[in-house]
């Protein structure tokens, strides 16, 4: 479970708000979030396994308060950035999921097979010593999603983690993602993706905007975009 | 272009088998041996091992080829001296030693992953430890090998870019893109590199120490906030410094033991307004 205490998030060197004072309660198995550009889905998630720390509040996870036991939350909560390129950081397949368990698994041979299991559950058996380079898009998130699990999160937290992906690949990831045994905390602005999560958040100008049953949270959503889109509008 | 990078290949050669810290050893006395032995003969006998090693891991051909083909090129054009001089064994040994080099670099760069080389750097540079903890450097070789390909597509990117808006000859229109972006790229990583914990494991081998640095940092607090406070004692109530403030300063100024996490989320920790 994981638990926001009044967390907030002001930038450094100008001051302005990022996310609001929010308080909030995640222990749901599937929660989407969904909200405009820049209005603080990514500082909320980030807030989460202590990316970003609270200017003021906490946030716990688990029971164990991020700021001061930043680590130990890393160990429970994965995360998965949009662009994969920037999260995989060895040359091949399977020595990037090595990397992840290097922590874990001290054994070398161990860590082979391990990290070799790990990319055969993604379906990336046959690719593991292919370099990271010659892997497509789909197949690079899928290897930073090995990286992830490897180390066996308690929770998953996905920043937008299709936007880069074609349609194929988009619903591939997304079942993936759905099928998993851990909480999943999904930043997405694919609503049909969004829609079927347990519960659903619309986050907008550094603050919840609506928070509950994800087809009311949609409408929601979509009026807060096209009412603002009508108002945005020049006169004719 | 042609990158030797990422040449490793699984295989079951003997090669393969070695550990690192053989195969780089084999590379030190070999060059060093062939850097001292001025004798043709032997130098191309040490060249013809090498190349038969290289071939003995069965190396990518076309990247192997142009490689080496290159090593002669630039063999030959550092002993254009001696070869204008008539002293064409010493043209032939400058070459040959140079080929010699390259080709066991290659064979080990065929025979050894990246894992294991990332073994090899920490295992080596425990003697510098307390400067450095091993597995950073580790991971710093490996960073580095994985920004260089990077840095390179950020590069032609941004020059289609450029030629894209007419910009051919601008070298602001590459260079300035590339730097953003490539800064940019970094502190994504960075970031990755922290959400998946890694680096933190050394943290965890250094605990102990940590803890023995902040009991020690911790009694010379106290001492040192005690004789402060000793000196400051006849004018307390006078001036506009409390005790409360006297402690804070003095535990700043002992520069208490910092965690590599505590250090990063230091930096990247939003500011007060004050601060600002």
């Amino acid at each position: 479970m994981i638990e926001f205490k009044g967390a907030s998030v002001v930038a450094p060197d100008t001051g302005v708000t990022i996310l609001r004072p929010t308080t909030l309660t995640l222990a749901e198995r599937h929660i989407s979030i969904v909200g405009a550009n820049g209005g603080g889905k990514s500082t909320l998630v980030r807030l989460i396994n202590g990316l970003i720390p609270p200017t003021e509040g906490s946030v716990e996870v688990e029971g164990l308060n991020v700021a001061k036991h930043g680590a130990e939350v890393r160990r429970r909560v994965g995360f998965l950035f949009t662009d994969p390129s920037a999260q995989l950081i060895m040359p091949t397949a399977v020595e990037d999921v090595m990397l992840s368990l290097r922590r874990s698994v001290k054994n070398k041979d161990e860590r082979t097979r391990a990290a070799l299991a790990a990319l055969e559950e993604m379906g990336l058996g046959e690719r593991a010593d292919v370099s990271v380079s010659a892997l497509s898009g789909g197949q690079r998130q899928l290897l930073a999603l090995a990286g992830v699990l490897a180390v066996t999160p308690s929770v998953l937290i996905a920043d937008e983690p299709t936007t880069l992906l074609d349609l194929r690949w988009r619903a591939h990831v997304g079942a993936l993602l759905r099928s998993l045994p851990v909480q999943l905390i999904e930043v997405t602005h694919d609503l049909d993706s969004a829609s079927r999560a347990e519960r659903t958040i619309v986050i907008d100008d550094g603050g919840i905007a609506f928070d509950g049953d994800p087809r009311e949270a949609i409408q929601h959503y979509r009026d807060l975009m096209f009412g603002r889109a009508a108002r945005q509008a020049p006169p004719e | 272009m042609i990158s030797t990078l990422g040449l490793y290949r699984p295989r079951d050669t003997p090669l393969h088998r070695a550990p690192a810290w053989l195969k780089v050893l084999l590379l030190i006395i070999t060059t060093v041996v062939v850097l001292v032995t001025s004798d043709t003969v032997t130098s191309l006998g040490i060249m013809c091992a090498a190349l038969l090693l290289l071939a003995s891991t069965a190396p990518p051909l076309r990247v192997t080829m142009w490689t080496l083909v290159g090593t002669a090129l630039i063999g030959l054009v550092s002993s254009t001296l001696f070869l204008w001089r008539g002293d064409y064994d010493r043209a032939l040994d400058v070459t040959a030693d140079l080929l010699t080099i390259v080709s066991l670099a290659l064979a080990i760069t065929t025979s050894t992953s990246m894992a294991e080389m990332l073994d090899f750097v920490a295992y080596a540079a425990r003697p510098i430890r307390a400067v450095l903890p091993p597995e950073t450097l580790g991971l710093m070789f490996a960073l580095m090998l994985r920004a260089l390909p990077e840095v390179a597509r950020i590069y032609m990117e941004s020059r289609q870019a450029a030629r894209a808006r007419g910009l051919d000859k601008s070298i602001r229109a590459v260079v300035f893109p590339t730097t953003t972006r490539t800064v940019g790229f970094a502190l994504q990583l960075g970031q990755a590199i922290h959400a998946r914990g890694i680096g933190e494991e050394f943290d965890a081998s250094h605990e102990a120490r940590d803890a023995r640095d902040k009991k020690r940092t911790k009694k010379r607090t106290q001492a040192s906030t005690r004789s402060r406070k000793a000196q400051q004692a006849p004018s307390r109530g006078t001036g506009p410094e409390g005790s409360e403030d006297i402690e804070t300063r003095s535990s700043e100024s002992t520069g208490e033991a910092m965690s590599t996490e505590e250090a990063f989320e230091r930096l990247i920790a939003p500011r007060g307004k004050n601060d600002k």
